[in-house]
């Protein structure tokens, strides 16, 4: 477990982060369990020191409150915030977003290589010293990959993955700041993902999944369904 | 989902969940009222304000302690919970805990820009370094004054004073941990260490007495 990690999420809740930092930390908390599960509660304590100073507001202010929100529209509901999640990185995070995502890594690396793997060529990459498993959430479940940079080869691990329409295949990307890149494309097998590719060099600081025409594409065409960073 | 949603509508020109009225004895909890809130129901927003507006208010100026300004935040504060509140997962936190992490971040986005305007204000006339606004006595002060809350104060004596100091100064203060380590005059590792330590304490000991 990281320490570092841990403090983050304690100085986080108390909004005792400076913008960098903060932007840094929201970045990775949300795609690690451990992290949403120590800032939720910190919030919960916070919430009883918010508590502890509370004053009644003049009594005028409810009136003008309740004007304004008459006249102001409501958001929509979440319904899936992938592409919000990929805009808020930022290029200034590395030096926080590295130490809090080795972290999880750390995590994932511990659960998800035992929980997944089953072939042996996966098993294979996972041994592999600089391998990083990072997991993609999407609205149908979660995609694993492994990837490492040594062999440029990634393994795309899933399971009760929806087969794509006729024609047309899943391709997973490279994202960093500077964009997308292609990786590779995968069908799933009776639901189940569970391959290994050799891929170009790259320095992704995340991966993405859309479904794109058979033989892939050189950019996204479709709304990405699995999304998770580095 | 509530009785409300199986009874007829009261006032058909409202939306269907609105009907505050339609609840039985039982008050609403706050979780119903900032759902209700999320599906447009101004009722259920007004009830939800009586019941958060104090923390909300309290906070902030705690925060901020210009009372006019205060004012201002708590109002932007109610709006942006109006705004926000279809996207409030109860899964995530309590209601409590979702308005006064808005309320709370707001406060301290507020201090931080009119603190950084002063310092370049400052900075032409003033050579002298600022390591962040001042902290005397009678913060200290207000702030033991003000934490006379029986759970909260429980909960904080649990505190080593090292803990409390650093908690307080972050989280009323709305100081940024490296700001909270030059005033204390430590390090920076430990004052993560005291705040999330702290935050365990607090957080297990409210899980105790609720």
């Amino acid at each position: 477990m990281n320490d570092d990690l841990h403090h983050l999420a304690g100085a986080y809740a108390l909004d005792a982060l400076d913008d960098n930092e903060r932007l840094a930390f929201e970045a990775h908390y949300a795609t690690c369990d451990i992290c949403t599960e120590e800032v939720r509660s910190f919030q919960e304590a916070a919430s009883s020191l918010a508590d502890g100073a509370s004053t009644e507001p003049p009594p005028n202010l409810k009136g003008q409150i309740m004007a304004q929100v008459a006249q102001t529209r409501q958001v929509g509901p979440v319904v899936i915030d992938l592409s919000e999640a990929r805009n808020r990185r930022r290029p200034n995070m590395r030096l926080i977003a590295t130490a809090v995502a080795a972290a999880c890594i750390v995590v994932a690396g511990i659960f998800g290589a035992q929980l997944l793997s089953n072939g042996s060529d996966t098993d294979d990459l996972i041994a592999a010293p600089d391998a990083v498993i990072t997991d993609l959430d999407g609205e149908n479940g979660q995609l694993q990959i492994v990837w490492s940079a040594e062999r440029d080869q990634v393994a795309i691990i899933g399971s009760d993955i929806e087969s794509p329409a006729e024609g047309s295949t899943y391709e997973l990307w490279f994202v960093n700041a500077d964009g997308v890149a292609k990786a590779a494309l995968f069908k799933p097998d009776g639901g189940n993902v569970n391959d290994v590719f050799d891929v170009d060099d790259a320095e992704p600081t995340g991966f993405g999944v859309t479904i794109e025409p058979d033989g892939g594409s050189d950019q996204p065409t479709s709304d990405i369904l699995y999304l998770g960073e580095i | 989902m509530r009785n409300s949603e199986t009874m007829p509508d009261v006032n058909p020109i409202r939306p269907k969940r609105s009907g505050l009225q339609a609840v039985p004895a039982t008050p609403p909890s706050t979780r119903d009222l900032l759902e209700r809130a999320g599906r447009g129901d101004e009722q259920a927003f007004s009830a939800l304000y009586d019941d958060v507006a104090p923390m909300v208010f309290g906070v902030i100026k705690r925060v901020i302690r210009d009372q006019a300004l205060s004012e201002e935040v708590t109002q932007e504060v109610f709006v942006e919970v109006w705004k926000l509140a279809p996207r409030y997962d109860a899964a995530k936190g309590s209601p409590h805990a979702w308005v006064s992490t808005i309320a709370h971040r707001r406060a301290v986005d507020r201090v931080r820009s009119e603190q950084s305007r002063k310092n370049r204000e400052q900075a032409d006339v003033d050579t002298k370094v600022h390591t962040g606004p001042d902290v005397g006595d009678e913060v200290v002060a207000d702030m033991v004054e003000q934490l006379d809350r029986v759970r909260v104060r429980e909960a904080l004596a649990a505190l080593s004073e090292a803990q409390r100091e650093a908690i307080e100064l972050a989280y009323y203060g709305g100081r940024t941990y490296r700001e909270v380590a030059v005033l204390l005059g430590i390090a920076e590792g430990t004052v993560k260490t005291r705040i999330r330590d702290g935050l365990i304490k607090v957080r297990d000991h409210m899980e105790v007495t609720r």
